[in-house]
């Protein structure tokens, strides 16, 4: 097989399962509170400035780091769903109205880290021995390999809590029937907040994982993160797990390979041809039953 | 099986803010009786048991379970309680198993392993058709056989007061005549039954007492006897089914 493309598909698995952590908060989020959360690459983009300051101020490896800074997420995803998303649940149309506030914390979000952080870019200083591994005639740097595994587990973990667990059993059901829920006597709000707690605690691990494995990040680039997610979830099914990791790794394959033939434009172009296929052939996603209804 | 009054008094719900479906409504369910709710479609049945169980806030009025006013309870409270519901649209957990469906109607004492393990048991006893395919996706089951799962999902906390909507709708006569019987059962071994039916004539069958509903406001209530010796009572039954209650 042609170097260039072997290259091409390692590197698309390894950022496709980072496209399918970030694919799988969301969607376990739309899922449980029927919240389209725009503003989640804002999230991952403040979860890379987490670890950054983390470095920088208290000297903190990103990988000690990383489970900090899910908890601090976890927390003000909790705080964040009483203060904001419960009131959601009061308007004649919840999801349109998500929609419209998240996509408002996006950009207050963006504009805040910009206050704050300013918009040069930043990268993440460390160091792994050794930098890089060489299969063949492939070259993959340790930091992707390591994220890679950190998101192995963190899936792994994830699977089974929501398929092993009587919560996370929960949590799907929420998914399956929402009504349907509270009549077994699960208490459906602090399961809300719950589960934005745990799709932001995820989306600031996704950012440490992102400063790992790319050279650099800034404000800007949280929206392209949030796209990303967005395809996922439709190419995998609205609120389905599974799909999402499905979606994401697609989608991750489908980009870097086309990145090795063309420019990153068309490979983008690429991803959204397609996710407008899959639309096509499938409105539900992969994975998606009814879960847009 | 021990049940407890429950009941509701000038109650009034309203969707969205303004449509108001319950208007100063009153509907009691005692211990060991089977108490139907009937009247025409939109009369707003499936809103009383609603309310009853906290899915919907009332605007005015105030509801009662044994001597506790449980009016501000959320529904996970009331389930506490020893509320239990089968709601009028299929309420199983598509994918997940038959067990976890009844693992998941535990979940108000989910900590307490053993209760949950005798609470299991017992309904798989009650319900030998579950107990043949503890496995088996919800979805993989027949209509009857989810409405099974249903009841016994709600069975499993050992309820004080069981609201039932519509249990026998779009199910085969067969299996309705089993739910009717299981549901008399259920009242005479000491539980509080609300059963909201369109089938007036199976309902007046089993019920103790029948409440008549119209556009959200009581319309009659009285005991089984009372329906059957009133005239006036039958003739209200009969205007909106084409049937009478045979005496
Ligand atoms: N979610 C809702 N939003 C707005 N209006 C509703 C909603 N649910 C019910 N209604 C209205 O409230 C009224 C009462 O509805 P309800 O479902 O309680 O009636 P019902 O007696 O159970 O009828 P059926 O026999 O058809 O089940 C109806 O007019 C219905 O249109
Ligand atoms: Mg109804």
């Amino acid at each position: 097989m042609n170097e260039l493309l072997l290259q091409g598909l390692v590197n698309g698995i390894i950022l496709g399962t980072i496209y399918a952590l970030i694919g799988l908060s969301l969607n376990v989020i739309f899922g449980v509170l029927r919240v389209v959360n725009f503003a989640h690459g804002e999230f991952i983009i403040l979860g890379a400035y987490g670890a950054y300051f983390a470095q920088k101020l208290l000297g903190l490896s990103p990988f000690l780091a990383m489970p900090l800074i899910f908890l601090a997420f976890a927390a003000m995803g909790y705080g964040l769903y009483f203060v904001l998303i419960k009131r959601l649940a009061k308007s004649d149309d919840p999801e349109h109205a998500s929609l419209l506030v998240m996509f408002g914390v996006a950009i207050a979000l963006g504009a805040l880290m910009l206050i704050f952080f300013e918009a040069d870019s930043r990268s993440l200083s460390y160091t792994l021995d050794p930098p890089f591994f060489m299969f063949g005639s492939v070259i993959v740097p340790t930091a992707k390999l390591v994220a890679l595994g950190i998101i192995v587990v963190i899936t792994a973990v994830l699977a089974f809590f929501l398929y092993r667990t009587l919560p996370g059993k929960a949590l799907r059901a929420i998914i399956m029937n929402r009504d349907a829920v509270q009549i077994v006597g699960v208490n459906l709000e602090r399961m809300s907040a719950l589960t934005f707690g745990l799709g932001l605690g995820l989306a600031g691990i996704t950012g440490v994982l992102v400063a790992l494995i790319f050279p650099a990040f800034s404000p800007f680039i949280g929206q392209d993160y949030t796209l990303i997610g967005f395809i996922v979830i439709v190419l995998g099914g609205l609120g389905h797990p599974v799909g999402a990791v499905v979606g994401g790794i697609i989608f991750g394959l489908t980009e870097q390979t086309a990145l090795v033939y063309t420019s990153g434009t068309t490979a983008t172009l690429l991803g959204f041809l397609l996710l407008i296929g899959v639309i096509l052939v499938r409105p539900t996603g992969l994975f998606g039953r009814e879960a847009l209804k | 099986m021990e049940g407890l009054k429950l009941s509701m008094e000038g109650i009034e719900v309203a969707y969205n803010s303004d449509i108001v479906v319950l208007n100063d409504v009153a509907v009691t369910g005692r211990p060991g009786e089977v108490t139907g709710i009937i009247g025409p479609n939109g009369a707003g049945k499936s809103t009383v048991l609603k309310t009853f169980f906290g899915l919907l806030r009332p605007r005015k009025g105030s509801i009662t379970l044994g001597d506790q006013d449980i009016t501000r309870q959320k529904a996970f409270q009331r389930a506490l309680e020893g509320i239990a519901f089968v709601p009028q649209h299929r309420s199983v957990f598509a994918d997940l198993s038959v067990r976890d469906n009844l693992l998941l109607g535990c979940w108000p004492f989910r900590r307490d392993k053993k209760r949950v393990a005798r609470a299991i048991e017992s309904v798989f006893d009650e319900f030998p058709v579950l107990a043949e395919r503890p496995n088996a996706a919800a979805s993989s089951l027949s209509g009857g056989q989810q409405r099974f799962l249903e009841i016994a999902r709600a069975l499993v906390i050992d309820p004080k007061v069981i609201l039932l909507d519509e249990p026998t709708a779009m199910i085969a006569p067969k299996i309705s005549k089993e739910i009717y019987a299981l549901t008399r059962s259920l009242a005479d071994r000491g539980a509080t039954i609300l059963l909201v039916d369109q089938n007036v004539r199976s309902c007046a069958e089993i019920a103790d007492r029948l409440y008549i509903l119209e556009l959200g406001r009581n319309k009659a209530e009285g005991t089984r006897e009372d329906f059957a010796s009133d005239d006036k009572l039958r003739e209200m039954v009969s205007e909106w089914m084409n049937y009478k209650i045979d005496a």
